[in-house]
This record gives C-alpha cells, structure tokens and sequence, in this order.
C-alpha cells in the first residue's frame, strides 16, 4: 500500500487537563520564595510561568509527583479574577501555537478531567474553546465523552477556522451525530461497539460501517469524517497492535482512498518503556497499513521523521516485532530494554 | 539469614526500602529452598515451573496454605515493589499473573476440599455507561492470581447488576472501575443504591480506574481506591481483613 505520509492529519492532543509535567522534571521550578511554578516560552519567545496553586498541592497526583498544569490553567481561569484568566489564557494560547507549530492539523480541547460535575465541565470548555481560538490558525477539535460537553464547545465556535471537529460520534451515543448536522461539523467516529470495545479486526470494522452507513443516511459527507479505530496497549495483549494495523487495511480496502482513518496512536505503548521507540513505529506501520492521520502529541512525535525510519533494523525492529504480534509478553522488547540496546544511534 | 535461594537473593537488590527489605526477608524466614525456589519462578513468570514445582511441594507434603503463603505469595510481593518502582512492566506483571494461576489450579481444590475459604470473593465491573475494560481486566487477573475469587461483571454495569451480583455471589468486596470522568459519578450512584437498599454495610466499595483519585473515593462515600492493579491487590487484601 502507497504510504500517505504527505497528507497525514495531526490531531493534536496536548491540550488536555489530564497532561501532566513532573515535579522533578525542567519545566516545574521552585522559586525562592517557595512557589512552585510550570514555566512555558511565549508565542514572542519570552519565558513565562503559571503558578502551581495551594489546593492543587494537597491533590495525589502532586504527591505522586505530577502537576496537572492544564488543569491548573483552566480551573483558575474559571474560578478567579481577571488576572489570573490572563496568565491562564496566555500559559494556554501559547501551548496552542506550540502545537501548530509542530505541525497539528486540529487543536483537541479536552476538559473532563476538570471534575465530574458537569456544569464545570461545560464551563471550562466554553473558557478554553474561546481562549484558544482567539489564537488558532486551525480548526479546533472538540473530546469529550459526553455529548453536553462537546455542545457547550461548540456554542462558543466562531466559524472562521473551518470546521469544527467533533470527538467523537460512537455507536453507543448516536445522539452526537445531531450536533455535526446542526453545527456543520466534522466528526471522529469510533470504532467502540454499542456495549463493548471491540475485540479484533473485524469487529472494529463493522462497527464503524454501520456509523459511516448512518452518517451517509444523515447527509454528513465522508470528507468530514475521522474513522478512529481505536488502539490499546500491546503490553496488555499482543493482539493488539495488529488488530489496529489489520482494521486500518481493511478500511481502506472497504471504503478507497477518501476516508480519512486516524487512532490514538501513542496508546499503544502505555505500560512500557522507551515509548518514542515504540510510537515511531507504530506511525511508522499505520502508514504502511493505510492510516493517513493521527490523534497523538505532535511536540512528543515527529511524524515526518517517524515516517523515514528503518524499522527494520535495531533499536526499532523490537518495537516493530512486537506490535505485529510476533513477540509473546512483549519480552524480546523488555529484553532488549534491560540490555541497553534501545538506543537510537 | 532467611533467604538462601541464589536468585532470590539477586532480587533483594530491587528491594530500596530498608522496611520493605525486612518485610521480604520476614516471609522467605522459614529458610525453605523449594519454597523460594517457586517463588523465584514466580517473579519471573516461569508458569510450567512453577506448576511442577507447586505439584512436587504438595506431593512431599508441604500444606496447600504453606506453599502460598511462603511460595506464591511471597514471590507475588516482589513483583509488587518491581513494577510499583519500574523495574518491571506491564506484560512481566501478567505472566507472574500466569505462573501464579499455573500453582493455584493445584492449590485451589485442596483449599476448597477442606473446606478452607478462598482469600476473598470479590465483584468487578465498569460502571454504568462506560465500556472500557483494560485496567478492570489487569486488576481482576492480579487477584486471582493473589488467590482471590472474582466475578467479572464486564462492562456498563448498572447500579441493580451490582447490587443483584453482590447478593448472589456474597461478595465481600465490591469494585468498580472508569476510565471516563463522565461516567466516575455512576460510583457514586451505585454506592447510593446500595444505601438505598439498606445493604451498603454488607459490602466493601471500592473504586478505580485512571481519572479516580482517593480525594474523590471519599467524596463518593467509598471505602478505598487503588491507583492500579497491584494497589487493587493491597486494598482488596485490607478490605477482606477489615472485614
């Protein structure tokens, strides 16, 4: 199959309010004084910082070690004066041209991790959607797992990006279909079945012929639509990076070179170590299997230097092995990792 | 010096805390090499080793109780503090999970023929409108493999599907997983369900899954969160004692 690396879509997915930095790593520093602040470089070059506030300090993800600095950003924006909206603003305005920069195609808004109260929920995706698209050159991309959330997105849009992404449409909520007509949108539909994930290929396929059946009903044209065929982590199964690749194929067998495949790719590494290695691969394979775009970190992944690497020679050739289900637990991998030969040379 | 298993003792080195270091060397204090020897087998995820080995322990007359406590279990306890630190990954847990079934298929009807208990029975599912299951699986494998009996309740489990199986399988422990923010509130409702129905006492709540926090577990009312699999273990162990 060509490879279709020239028109790959990045769906950037940084700006989520579940993104953390560790406390110990070069972007958090501790001031004289004893604060505690994120640093960031400003659209103009200047460094910048927001603060780690005291609530967030008596939260366990700080004492695991991690600061939730999206969180932080939007959940002052919403609760304090129009200081601090200012300083969250520009701290999330400028991740936003970071990820533009890097090549996203969209700008994924996620804000569940906010809380689990709805109305802050909707709130806080009504502050983020307007503060980024006053800087955006790209259309954004709404997530949530909740239809509401994505609505209170969306009532915020102001159409000059072209259209808005909705994430995303799946079997068991039909219902968001309702918002891409009535918004003009476009939709990343899943390949999640009505009352399970999918468990291998075929059913991943199926599911998402019956959305794209109900979307063609609906009058939602394919070219608005992202097929997300869902990745999990191949250190739980080793089925499952092929099961992903497989789909991808068949799809694009199934449905010819318009429809625009996608996936979350850096899933697929969850649970082990070096995962660069692992998610250049596994771009690196999605383009050979026929995906043309990606929900993944454009700032943590190259894709155009993902697509030139060999891999078929060492480090990647473990990677590589091990996500077209030819190394059982993953162990030829961890082996090489315990060994030192993870290396990129 | 009470471990004297060559490979064992190369596994102290994983051990940094000095409390943890005495915890370990307190469970291997019997000084048994076959003992260790399944243990070591264990961490290491040697499943048909450790099933001729539990075979052989049983066949020479080691109690059905001994060698889990001072074989698997204590074998499990390294695999905890490995993977809690990093030394280990994700697919090394789930094969030490593998080995531990291999020793219990032979452990388990003894238990249960004499009458003994099983460690715990545990219910597990994802909650109402939610449909990932991953990190519930890894959590239902590492207790059985600690020895305990889990019902797997699958996916979008409504608050009555938790109640109705809490009863039928008199559960000691009650667990319930989300991945989405959106669907953490149905914890919640399912708790209030139980109190509704006058049984909350009866049961153990507990709760997990990666946007679930312990401030939010006790926000909801429940007794515990685990932030993944082998704290899942940890806590389900606590529970049962509670109890």
């Amino acid at each position: 199959m060509q490879s279709k690396q020239e028109e790959f879509s990045i769906i950037g997915e940084n700006i989520h309010t579940t993104r953390i930095v560790l406390r110990d790593g070069k972007r958090h520093k501790t001031l004289e004084n004893g604060d505690e602040v994120i640093l960031y470089t400003e659209v103009n070059g200047n460094q910048n910082q927001i603060s780690v506030p005291d609530w967030f300090k008596k939260t366990q993800p700080y004492e695991q070690g991690q600061v939730k600095h999206f969180m932080i950003a939007v959940l002052e924006a919403i609760n304090g004066d129009k200081e601090i909206q200012h300083e969250s603003a520009s701290f999330v305005q400028a991740e936003a041209l970071r990820q533009i920069r890097a090549g996203a195609d969209f700008l994924d808004l996620n804000v569940d991790e906010v809380s689990y109260k709805i109305d802050i929920q909707k709130e806080a995706i009504r502050w983020l959607v307007s503060v980024v698209q006053e800087v955006s050159t790209v259309p954004l991309s709404i997530d949530s797992s909740n239809s509401e959330i994505i609505a209170a997105g969306l009532s915020q849009i102001d159409s000059s990006l072209g259209k808005t992404l909705i994430n995303s449409v799946a079997l068991e909520r039909l219902e968001t279909f309702d918002l891409v007509e009535k918004y003009d949108a476009k939709a990343i539909i899943t390949a999640a079945g009505e009352s399970q994930m999918p468990t291998n290929d075929i059913e991943r396929l199926e599911n998402v012929l019956r959305l794209l059946e109900e979307a063609d009903r609906r009058g939602i044209k394919q070219e608005d639509i992202f097929v997300d065929l869902l990745v999990f982590p191949i250190s739980v199964d080793g089925s499952y990076g092929l099961d992903y690749l497989n789909a991808v194929k068949m799809l694009r067998e199934e449905k010819g070179d318009e429809i625009q495949i996608t996936g979350g790719l850096s899933n697929v590494s969850f649970g082990l170590p070096m995962r660069k290695i692992i998610n250049e691969t596994f771009i690196k394979l999605s383009l050979e299997y026929g995906a043309d775009s990606g929900i993944i970190d454009p700032i943590q992944t190259d894709v155009t230097k993902a697509s030139s690497i060999n891999i078929d020679a060492e480090p990647h050739r473990f990677a590589r092995d091990m996500l077209l289900g030819e190394d059982e637990f993953c162990m030829n991998y961890i082996k090489a990792y315990n060994e030192g030969r993870l290396v990129v040379k | 010096m009470a471990i004297i298993h060559e490979g064992l003792l190369g596994e102290m080195q994983y051990i940094a805390k000095p409390f943890e270091q005495n915890h370990i060397k307190d469970l291997f204090k019997k000084d048994d090499m076959l003992m260790q020897e399944i243990a070591f087998n264990l961490i290491y995820g040697n499943n048909e080793k450790v099933d001729e080995l539990t075979k052989t322990a049983l066949d020479q007359g080691y109690s059905a109780n001994d060698v889990l406590d001072d074989g698997l279990i204590s074998g499990m306890a390294i695999v905890g503090i490995k993977f809690r630190d990093n030394i280990i990954f994700v697919p090394e847990v789930l094969i030490a999970a593998r080995a531990m079934k291999a020793g219990m298929a032979h452990i388990e009807p003894i238990l249960s023929a004499s009458g003994v208990e099983p460690m715990g029975m545990v219910i597990m599912g994802t909650v109402k409108g939610d449909l990932h299951d991953i990190g519930k699986n890894l959590c239902i494998m590492m207790l059985r493999g600690a020895g305990f009996v889990v019902e797997d309740l699958g996916v979008d489990t409504k608050p009555d599907e938790f109640m109705d199986a809490a009863l039928e399988f008199k559960a000691q422990v009650v667990g319930m997983s989300a991945l989405l923010t959106t669907t953490m509130p149905n914890m919640g409702r399912t708790i209030e369900f139980f109190e509704e129905n006058g049984i909350r006492e009866e049961f153990k709540m507990i709760i997990g899954g990666a946007p679930v926090t312990q401030e939010f577990a006790e926000d909801m009312g429940a007794d515990g969160y685990g932030k993944d699999a082998m704290a899942c273990v940890d806590l389900v162990k606590e529970m049962v004692r509670a109890k």
